[in-house]
């Protein structure tokens, strides 16, 4: 009994010290989304997005003011190739690229660092013909819009940050391209 | 009787154990690179004794993924992921034919990309188990002289998942930092092993279901709050067995198993998300070595998943060494 009084001791104190853990072991429902807007430069939906330069795969250069300018929207999906990744991916590009042509989809490789091994994982996990940029070694683009793996980017023309979570199942990334300004 | 020397007793424990090991598919396989993990097995005390304790030590090392297709992919050039777990344990006897156990696996990630490398740890997923064992003896033999011989030592248990890892709904980072898949699950679990001593074979088969949890935030971004639950899960395992005495009546016990898993999709408020779910088959070969007192077990496994087209769907592929020592208390 000493053994599980001591473990039961050591759970209770690395629990209370991290609340980190306790999202999960009580969930909540609460919104707790704050109130942003065009005033500020951020990644939060609602603020102005923060302009970037990057290359793609290919070794073009890209920004995104640039590549915005004629198009509904931006939408950046942040890749490490995994297969949640790839999965998000794939569905993305079957169920939602082909019906907003006037929207610019980018996947966003943010592991590789080099534009060459970028490109070998492209061609490797069968998106040859997919855009990809590559975010350099100090992960600027990642940073700029706090983003992770499966993360979900959609800049309106306006510049306006519609959509900054992860892709789940492409239902909320379908919604706010229906609603573009 | 036969059936009660230590030698049979002894393999018919060590199976057991090892079984309950490896049939709950380790979910540390979702873990390190992307989707989290370090949980998911549960402990098997072997019969007519009072408490265990266990602790192993294991390391993960991923080989690429299969995609929805079943199409394996290697990883990115100049990639190299891993995952580090140590898992003590402790099982306890509540009485004669039901016991408890509890694990709390601790996690490290070790990923090293081209242009990225990441170092992270913490807590996996814990697991609460309880076993009903359905026999009053030791179920093993040296030779079938009846029917009744043939009667294999039958455990029927439930387990619980906890989400103490760290998720990606928790305030973190990014999906370095995963080392839990933040859901409660439920377990329904059988185990069925037979040993006609040297021989054994162990049937292990289970069905878990994921609680449905609100999230309200994803990799510490606060989100539009919606309702999410992972598919159900099964998973199912066949090992054979050898066993042999030492000179001093230890016992070395070679076990080869073959193991499917698979996990349906999740869903959104309700809806079916079409990204998720997975499945995935491996093959594990274990050695244990016991005392003739049955106080302390050792034990090595080598856990591999095929990286062929077709026996994978949606998960990566990995290579796992495990070590871990019991302490079993009469």
């Amino acid at each position: 009994m000493l053994f599980l009084r001591l473990l039961f001791f050591v759970l209770v104190l690395y629990l209370s010290a991290c609340t980190d853990i306790l999202d999960d072991i009580n969930p909540s429902d609460s919104d707790r989304r704050g109130d942003f807007d065009a005033t500020t430069i951020g990644y939060h939906p609602g603020e102005t997005a923060a302009d970037f330069a990057s290359f793609d795969t290919l070794n073009q250069a890209f920004t995104m003011s640039v590549e915005l300018a004629g198009s509904d929207a931006i939408v950046l999906y942040f890749t490490m190739w995994c297969p949640v990744c790839d999965s998000h991916m794939t569905h993305m590009r079957k169920s939602t690229i082909p019906y907003y042509p006037g929207v610019k989809f980018y996947f966003v490789d943010y592991v590789s660092g080099i534009v060459d091994v970028a490109r070998a994982s492209q061609l490797n996990n069968g998106y040859g013909t997919s855009n990809v940029l590559v975010d350099d070694v100090n992960h600027t683009v990642t940073n700029l819009y706090n983003a992770t793996m499966g993360t979900t980017v959609v800049v309106d023309s306006n510049t306006i940050v519609q959509m900054n979570e992860d892709y789940k199942d492409g239902r909320k990334l379908q919604e706010v391209l229906e609603a573009l300004p | 009787m036969s059936s009660l020397t230590p030698t049979c007793d002894k393999s018919q424990a060590l199976i057991a154990l090892l079984m309950g090991g490896t049939f709950f598919f380790s979910t540390s396989a979702w873990a390190a690179s992307c989707c989290g993990g370090g949980g998911g097995a549960t402990l098997v005390l072997p019969k007519f004794f009072s408490s265990m304790h266990d602790i192993s030590i294991g390391y993960e090392q991923y080989h690429g993924f299969w995609n929805k297709d079943g199409e394996h992919l290697d990883d990115p050039p100049g990639s190299d992921l891993n995952q580090f777990r140590v898992t003590p344990g402790y099982a306890l006897r509540i009485n004669p034919n039901w016991q408890a156990s509890f694990i709390l696996p601790y996690v490290w990630n070790d990923n090293k990309y081209a242009g990225l490398s990441s170092n992270t740890n913490g807590l996996g997923d814990a697991t609460l188990g309880f076993w009903y064992e359905n026999f009053d003896d030791i179920k093993c033999v040296y030779a079938v002289n009846s029917l009744e011989d043939l009667t294999p030592a039958a455990y029927f248990g439930a387990s619980l998942t906890i989400p103490t890892g760290v998720s990606p709904y928790d305030d973190v980072g990014n999906s370095f930092d995963i080392t839990g898949r933040g859901f409660y699950r439920l377990d329904a679990n059988m185990l069925m092993d037979k040993t006609i001593f040297p021989w054994g074979l162990a049937l292990s088969l289970s069905y878990g279901i994921y609680l449905e949890r609100d999230v309200n935030q994803e990799y510490g971004n606060f989100i539009e709050p919606y309702k999410r639950q992972l598919g159900n899960r099964f998973s199912g395992s066949l090992a054979f067995s050898y066993s042999v005495t030492l000179e001093k009546l230890d016992t070395l016990t070679y076990t080869l198993t073959y193991a499917n898993l698979k996990e349906d999709e999740a869903s959104i408020n309700g809806a079916t998300d079409t990204t998720s779910g997975f499945e995935t088959q491996s093959v594990s070969f274990a050695l244990a070595y016991s005392t003739m007192a049955k106080d302390w077990i050792v034990r090595m496994s080598f856990n591999h998943l095929p990286t062929n087209d077709g026996l994978g769907s949606n998960f990566p592929a990995t290579d796992t060494i495990t070590v871990g020592v019991s302490y079993v208390i009469p």
